[in-house]
């Protein structure tokens, strides 16, 4: 009889909290490419005589993240002390919480490979402050050999939300999956950049393995996954080498595993360092926190339309595919620009073509947020409301566009720079010019007319001249109709 | 000139009026610093040259016809777990090498805002940890009564300073009694006021939510004074109370203690105590009794029995926390070693003192898995029981008396050897920083061998006011502390 293995996955996701300052001083969180040690002051670098004072936008947002992971936020919550020695926690010991996290018993969904809606249940969400960084002088950054090492306190005392999840997780692509609907989320609601790769979004997994024989294996943490990827391969890996050790009747034991995603194996790093009694206690110098009567229900209400509801109601409301939805709901950006078009005069489908096809072009080509796009939404719109009246064609409008992108100019002169009106070529102007490229090509004419075009292809070449010579301002509906009264008439 | 016998109130008056100078007043107190400090070792840190700078700023301010504050040119003495910027801060420890904060404790700052005039820093018991200013890395601090016996401690040098006549104040810090038991030990009065009261932004942490900083003074009166001054509410201090803090000068008149309901602690009275501190207690109560007050005998057991087991789990599990810090990654000593760990066994276990490492010892163990709940959590509900016990007795009272401390002060050496002796010499005040009580020392007079004798007074909760006035009256009739070697 063969055995069958259940991989059970449960993650730890660390989100950087995009408040302005530090959770418990008021020195500055924009620590990426700041001078090493420069974004501190006597409090976060832990100096004796300093004492917290907790950061009010850091609860918000922590607030605010619970409620969109459908969580219980608690009226009276406190902060603990985590106690371990190491040089990048100037206070050898990490402000936390413990008993009483802020936030519980949520969910969040996530869309299984069938398609169906599969919860993930949410354990707790919790603040605490972020460690310094250390950096160590080996070729692999890594403790080990290294005869010096330098610590960069810039990052210390940074909030962060701790999310961990329910072990609800089956396979690497959920793991992958949910991570993403998760910083989506944050980005979402403005509370967190949700960059894995700058370290703003962190994910340790837990992963174990259980045997249809009854067997479960002990669980195994990996840590040091800085991308979607990596956390998906790690995990594969993780899988393989527990159904292996379990097939081999080998006892797995619980430790903590480093990602390696050079080599993409997971070591071991069992070490003292690890083997903590983090001898948690109340902060006695922060007082309970109690979230004033009507808070939760005020961060409630401003909460902003959640990504799957947003993208439920593009569908229904404005008829795109499930694709086109997905795709201009992905980001909160996008799909207020989106919908900044529409309410501009844009018509549902053209905008969304344009936006999913050019505008996003562009943004990856030239690796640009959309917040930084020189083209605003009203202008957009008005380009689309043109377009829909026919009075300018899809070649003309991305002339135009390319044009404006290039030189951050606006529609108006943008068009007579490219030489194009707005209205087009069309009517008698059209006729006129159709009737040239007849003359100039007489000997196609000829053919036509003789009946021998038999599949059209010919009279497809003279309606592309048209297009050509007209810089795509004419409507090609009517310069076929022109084209095929003016080949009729001789 | 002796202007050093001057009390806060006269220097200020007399700098303010033009008839003595900050500078003269300064040097006065330098010019005693310097004939006893050799025998005393007070001061850690002294700071000569910019106390006179300091100085004649305050004259300058006065000749420009500026207010240079309440405490206008006062000598003030602060213990050395305050930072003040630039000024060595060292906790009496050698971990800390020659750190100078960059940041200045805020009661320090208020202190200076009002004219105050820093003179140095306090020696005291290594990080605060101790009742005799023995446990210091810059050696013991006598008491000025008698240099064989102790100051008291842990703000031993802060006591000595102001019953010396170095300064008409000082200030303290107090965890378990380490105020208001060096008051008593060098015949000043020392306030422990609420947990709460007075910011404790930039006083080096021991045991955060027991440790409190407070003022020691020749009088009652300097006692409020310098209340007023360094209680304001301090944003920087989650846990300082945020409301406006009434006039504590104002309660200094009252005449008696008519209608007021003075406790007494049963337990206590048959507590086994020195019979001259016993003698100085009774004499007390006599005098409360004639003020007019009704004495009431209060039953407090749990504190008398439990108080302190649980702040000797309490107050080590949260230093073993707060002393953590001290690794030498960023400031004081420091050591190059092959390993991390190397480096920290090197570093706390050169720049700790024994004190220091049996009380981290202790913390450690009581907060570790396993031991959590018998010993830190059991802890925090007796505090519980005990913060209860004496709401309900401040339903009935308004004050509570009971001894300070249960001798005069010992001598040098005695109870070094003997912790937990050492320890029961706070026994009587920490239950009150455990229910985060203001608590008051007052000397109630000499013992025959000219020992200082004091009493302490036991307020409710932000009850500084009603503390004070009944101290007020009580002093009346014992006179303001006296200096000593003074020849009054």
């Amino acid at each position: 009889m063969s055995l069958l293995f259940t991989p059970v996955i449960g993650l730890e996701i660390h989100v950087q909290l995009a408040t302005a300052s530090k959770i418990f001083c008021s020195c500055s969180t924009d620590y990426i490419g700041a001078v090493p040690n420069t974004n501190v002051c006597p409090l976060c670098l832990g100096l004796p005589g300093t004492l917290p004072v907790l950061n009010a936008k850091a609860v918000e947002y922590g607030v605010r993240a619970s409620l969109a992971l459908n969580c219980t936020v608690r009226n009276a919550t406190r902060f603990h002390r985590k106690n371990y020695f190491y040089p990048d926690l100037p206070k050898a010991y990490q402000i936390s919480q413990y008993d009483l996290p802020l936030a519980e018993h949520g969910f969040i969904n996530i869309t299984s490979e069938d398609g169906t809606l599969r919860p993930i249940g949410i354990t707790r969400l919790h603040l605490e402050e972020d460690a310094g960084k250390l950096v160590h002088g080996t070729s692999d950054g890594r403790l080990t050999g290294a005869s010096q090492s330098f610590v960069d306190y810039n990052r210390g005392g940074v909030p962060l939300a701790e999310i961990v999840s329910e072990p609800d997780l089956r396979t690497p692509a959920e793991a992958r999956q949910y991570v993403s609907v998760i910083r989506q989320l944050v980005r979402y609601l403005g509370v967190s950049d949700g960059d894995m790769e700058k370290g703003s979004l962190r994910v340790d997994a837990n992963i174990s393995v259980k045997c249809s024989d009854g067997r479960w294996g002990e669980r195994a943490e990996i840590k040091n996954m800085n991308s979607l990827k990596a956390l998906e391969r790690a995990l594969e890996y993780e899988i393989k080498r527990h159904i292996k050790m379990l097939s081999e009747g080998k006892i797995i034991i619980q430790e903590t595993r480093h990602w390696n995603d050079s080599q993409g194996i997971t070591i071991s790093s069992r070490s003292k360092e690890e083997a903590h009694d983090y001898r948690y206690f109340p902060e006695p110098d922060l007082p309970p926190l109690v979230l004033p009567d009507g808070y939760v229900k005020e961060q409630l209400d401003k909460l902003p339309e959640l990504p799957w509801d947003r993208k439920r109601r593009f569908k229904d409301t404005y008829g795109l595919s499930e694709q086109d939805s997905a795709t201009l709901t992905e980001n909160r950006d996008m799909a207020d620009f989106y919908e900044n078009c529409l309410i501009s005069g844009g018509s549902p489908e053209r905008t969304a073509n344009w936006l999913r096809t050019e505008v996003l072009r562009v943004l990856n080509e030239n690796k640009m947020e959309l917040k930084d796009f020189p083209i605003s939404s009203h202008i957009i719109a008005e380009m689309i409301v043109m377009m829909d009246n026919r009075k300018l064609s899809n070649t003309a409008a991305k002339e135009v566009f390319e044009h404006m992108i290039e030189n951050s100019s606006d529609l108006h002169s943008a068009m007579s720079l490219c030489d194009i009106s707005a209205g087009g070529i069309a009517g008698d102007q059209l006729r006129d010019l159709v009737s040239k490229i007849l003359e100039q090509n007489n000997d196609v004419v000829r053919v036509i007319r003789s009946g021998e075009d038999l599949n059209g292809k010919k009279q497809k070449y003279l309606k592309g001249l048209v297009m050509r010579e007209t810089r795509g301002q004419a409507d090609p509906s009517e310069v076929s109709w022109i084209l095929a009264s003016l080949l009729e008439n001789n | 000139m002796d202007f050093y016998r001057l009390s806060a109130h006269e220097i200020c008056r007399k700098v303010k009026s033009g008839e003595i100078t900050a500078r003269e007043t300064i040097e006065s107190s330098l010019e005693r610093i310097n004939s006893l400090e050799k025998g005393l070792n007070a001061l850690i840190t002294r700071v000569d040259e910019r106390a006179l700078e300091k100085a004649d700023r305050v004259d300058r301010m006065l000749s420009a016809g500026e207010d240079p504050g309440l405490l206008a040119g006062v000598p003030v003495v602060i213990k050395d777990n305050m930072c003040v910027q630039g000024i060595r801060t060292t906790c009496a420890s050698r971990i800390l090498g020659d750190w100078k904060p960059p940041f200045t404790a805020t009661v320090v700052a208020e202190l200076e805002k009002e004219g105050a005039i820093v003179l140095g820093k306090a020696n005291m018991d290594e990080f605060a940890m101790g009742s005799s200013t023995e446990h210091s890395a810059f050696g013991p601090c006598s008491n000025p009564w008698d240099p064989d016996r102790v100051p008291g401690g842990s703000s031993g040098g802060s006591a000595a300073s102001v019953a010396a006549g170095y300064a008409p104040i000082s200030l303290g810090s107090d965890t378990g009694g380490s105020i208001r038991q060096p008051a008593a030990f060098c015949g000043t009065c020392g306030l422990k006021p609420t947990y709460g009261l007075v910011s404790r932004w930039g006083l080096v942490a021991f045991a955060s939510s027991l440790d409190q900083i407070g003022p020691f003074a020749r009088s009652i009166e300097d006692i409020a004074l310098t209340l007023q001054v360094i209680s304001k509410p301090d944003p920087r201090d989650s846990t300082c109370n945020p409301s406006k803090r009434p006039d504590y000068q104002s309660v200094l008149d009252q005449s008696s203690l008519k209608e007021k309901k003075v406790g007494i602690v049963k337990e206590f009275m048959d507590y086994d105590i020195d019979p001259e501190v016993r003698e100085a207690l009774e004499k007390t109560i006599e005098v409360a009794r004639s003020e007019g007050a009704e004495i009431v005998e209060l039953s407090l057991p749990v504190m008398v029995r439990y108080g302190l087991a649980t702040y000797y789990i309490i107050a080590p599990a949260e230093a073993s926390s707060n002393l953590a810090r001290y690794d030498g990654v960023r400031y004081g000593i420091s050591s190059e070693e092959e390993d991390l760990m190397d480096m920290y066994l090197k570093i706390r276990g050169d720049g700790f003192g024994e004190e220091v490492k049996r009380r981290i010892l202790t913390g450690t163990y009581v907060l570790s898995s396993g031991y959590y709940d018998a010993y830190y959590l059991t802890a925090q509900k007796v505090r519980q029981i005990m913060t209860s016990e004496f709401k309900e007795a401040f339903s009935r009272v308004d004050t509570i008396i009971m001894p300070t401390a249960p001798t005069p002060a010992f001598r040098k050496g005695e109870l070094l050897d003997d912790p937990i002796q050492m320890y029961m010499a706070d026994v009587f005040t920490l239950p009150i920083n455990m229910a985060g009580l203001p608590g008051l020392s007052l000397n109630a007079g000499y013992s025959r061998k000219g020992l200082p004798l004091g009493v302490q007074l036991i307020g409710p909760k932000w009850g500084e006011m009603q503390l004070l006035a009944a101290a007020s009256v009580l002093e009346r009739s014992f006179g303001p502390s006296l200096i000593a070697g003074g020849d009054q």
